[in-house]
């Protein structure tokens, strides 16, 4: 069976040591995997868009933010202009060795804004490799679209995994100004032995708007899980986004916001387990290009057996978002020593008057934690059992809807067998 | 009302960090009885609480503790627990991503009586409790004691008192930071574990007013460490009136 790799997952903003094995997640994708791209949706007819309805919004936010349709300039133009600039080599009495050495990150980065192209910079959390695999796989995106004056919409999208098959599906999300929609997506699996689930979610939240997602993974063993977003803020808007990671051999999570609005704001709280040999993988950007944005991210989760996690969280505050804020707050408990965690928080400033906050608490309970729960009568072992089923009935208390409920029970009751009537 | 003696503290001294805080200490409390445990700020009340808990946190450099006639001074806080014993904290803790239902199901496990319970009729049962120490069943779903309030925390603590239904609860400070309402509250979850056959308590406390309704069969007064008076519900008055100046020039254990 021949395999192809997806090479370059989730990959921090700039490698660090090689050693440490951070810096991307390699996905084997083996090519006998049939390619399916089923998935129930549920909303008001109405909600369903236009094919391109995400590209149109991306333009109208083009406009609206340059003043024309057009990108500044190519990416590779806007490479050539970034390195002459810091390279100026030729010129009169310039000393080669004093030019400034960016690295293949720094020209990118500052090349991207050159462009000023909102399209030409966005991005997913997994990456472009991941991104064009997905949308491949995925054949047509299902396209959700809010009109100006729509009342609050609820959307759900359920995608499963299939015997030897790779199901992905495509999402296309446009918000219009002052609309909201919450989007609850679904990922889950029954008794398979092989297969992989992914979804693509390209969103525009416009001006004032407000999406929430929620994302529930609940896939079974043998389930490879990728799930990758990219989503973009006008002016105002909002996005709240709820994670909860359960199942699947393999979870692979990508987010990346870009908070290009004047006061536009994201949220992003998750909460993972990790058992047996299952092994993790999360990137979370939070692109700040807005003046007065505000970003938050929330990261908890249990880590048992040999499970392994890394989270890659990234906030980075671009050249002219004054009064940005900011925060990634991470809590891994580790309930077994041969759990492997790795946490990279990555803050960037491009611009001074910024706040960026990170704290991490990695580790098992803490003693005064742990007294109060041996004081109440659970042994340290008990605890930390408790903390792990706890993590899949709180998915079960933030489901938000009947599909996510359905999954959660599911996979619950595989693990705990009286998980359904305990939440009932 | 039974005389049999429920918790006996002999020649208990604890350190931590290498650093003596009780010294010698003799409490015996009989099974059904109320007692309040004074003293000023520093002066080890909150540490025997814990130490009779069993509190790793202290170390016991002398003497023993024994409950319900078996010696519990090794025992771990969960079987202390499990044997019948509870501390209600002064400050407890946040546990992030566990929801209070799950943790309180947790607690409950293995034990007679709510161990048993299914699932809905578990959380009918809490929510019953609940609503007798006027909270919002929505704070089952919230995860433990984050975002609550000081009365919040306290009426949980409280929630769980009466949940567990242990033989002894030393109540440690759990008036302190509430506001009248939330103390008549608290009040009232004393009162409804007072009527549990043989519940014994110890309270702690700085405020005379929690103890306005309980019937107080003794009180003790804690000082640098040591038991300096004991009495019986007379001594609160007294403490009430003259402060624990008195207690300062009484000699304590070395």
């Amino acid at each position: 069976m021949d395999t192809a790799v997806l090479h370059s997952v989730n990959a921090m903003p700039a490698p660090t040591w090689h050693r440490l094995a951070m810096n991307h997640a390699t996905i084997d994708v083996p090519d006998d995997l049939a390619l399916e791209h089923r998935a129930d949706v549920r909303c008001d007819p109405a909600l369903f868009g236009e094919a391109g309805a995400f590209d149109a919004a991306l333009r109208g936010l083009q406009v609206h933010t340059f003043g024309t349709p057009e990108a500044a300039c190519s990416l590779d133009d806007a490479k050539a202009l970034v390195e002459r600039e810091t390279s100026p080599a030729g010129q009169d009495g310039f000393n080669p060795l004093d030019a400034t050495a960016l690295s293949a990150f720094q020209t990118r980065a500052a090349a991207v804004e050159v462009t000023r192209s909102v399209a030409g910079a966005f991005e997913t959390g997994m990456g472009p490799e991941a991104l064009d695999f997905l949308r491949e796989a995925s054949g047509a995106a299902v396209v959700l679209a809010t009109a100006p004056g729509d009342a609050p919409a609820q959307a759900s999208v359920r995608t499963f995994a299939l015997e030897g098959a790779l199901n992905a599906c495509a999402i296309d999300v446009a918000v219009a100004d002052g609309t909201e929609l919450d989007l609850a997506l679904t990922h889950e699996s029954g008794k398979v032995s092989r297969g992989m689930i992914g979804s693509s979610l390209r969103a525009y939240v416009g001006r004032g708007a407000t999406l929430r997602l929620s994302v529930t993974q609940a896939a079974g063993e043998g389930t490879t899980v990728l799930d990758d977003s990219g989503i973009v803020l006008d002016e105002g808007a909002r996005l709240v986004v709820r994670h909860s990671v359960l199942g699947g051999d393999e979870a692979y999570g990508g987010l990346a916001c870009d908070l290009r609005g004047t006061g536009s704001q994201a949220s992003v709280t998750t909460r993972y387990i990790g058992q047996n040999s299952q092994k993790r993988d999360f990137n979370f950007v939070m692109r700040h290009r807005g003046e007065h944005t505000a970003s938050s991210l929330n990261v908890a989760g249990v880590l048992a057996g040999s499970s392994e996690k890394t989270l890659r969280g990234t906030i980075d505050f671009v050249r002219g978002c004054k009064g940005a804020e900011g925060s990634e707050v991470e809590n891994v408990l580790m309930t077994s020593d041969d759990a492997v965690n790795r946490s990279v928080p990555v803050i960037l400033c491009g611009e001074d008057d910024v706040a960026g906050n990170h704290g991490a608490t990695i580790g098992s309970m803490n003693p005064e934690q742990l007294f109060y729960l041996e004081s109440r009568g659970l042994s340290s072992q008990a605890a930390e059992a408790m903390a792990l089923r706890a993590t899949v009935e709180n998915a079960y208390f933030d489901a938000p809807d009947s599909f996510a409920r359905a999954a959660v029970v599911a996979f619950g009751r595989v693990h705990f067998p009286d998980f359904e009537e305990s939440v009932a | 009302m039974t005389c049999e003696p429920k918790l006996i503290v002999t020649d208990l001294s604890a350190s931590a960090e290498d650093a003596p805080i009780l010294r010698h200490v003799d409490l015996t409390v009989n099974a059904g009885e109320a007692h309040v445990l004074m003293g000023p700020n520093g002066a080890g009340k909150s540490t025997l609480g814990h130490v009779v808990m069993g509190d790793p946190a202290y170390e016991v450099t002398s003497g023993n503790i024994v409950f319900d006639g078996k010696d519990i001074t090794g025992l771990s806080p969960d079987k202390r627990s499990r044997a019948g014993l509870f501390l209600g904290f002064q400050a407890p803790v946040e546990i992030p991503g566990v929801p209070v239902s799950s943790y309180l199901r947790a607690i409950c496990e293995g034990r007679a009586g709510t161990g048993d319970m299914k699932g809905k009729q578990f959380r009918r049962h809490v929510q019953k409790l609940a609503e007798t120490l006027d909270m919002n069943p929505a704070f089952l779903d919230r995860e433990l004691g984050v975002g609550f309030s000081g009365g919040e925390k306290k009426k949980l603590e409280m929630l769980q008192l009466l949940l567990l239904q242990p033989s002894l609860a030393i109540l440690d400070e759990t008036d302190s930071g509430l506001d009248v309402d939330a103390l008549g509250v608290v009040s009232r979850g004393i009162e409804a574990y007072r009527r549990q056959p043989g519940a014994t308590l110890v309270i702690i406390t700085h405020n005379t007013r929690i103890l306005e309704h309980v019937d107080i069969d003794a009180a003790h007064v804690l000082s640098r460490g040591s038991i300096v008076a004991h009495g019986d519900a007379a001594l609160i008055d007294d403490i009430d009136a003259h402060g624990y100046e008195q207690f300062a020039a009484l000699p304590v254990a070395c």
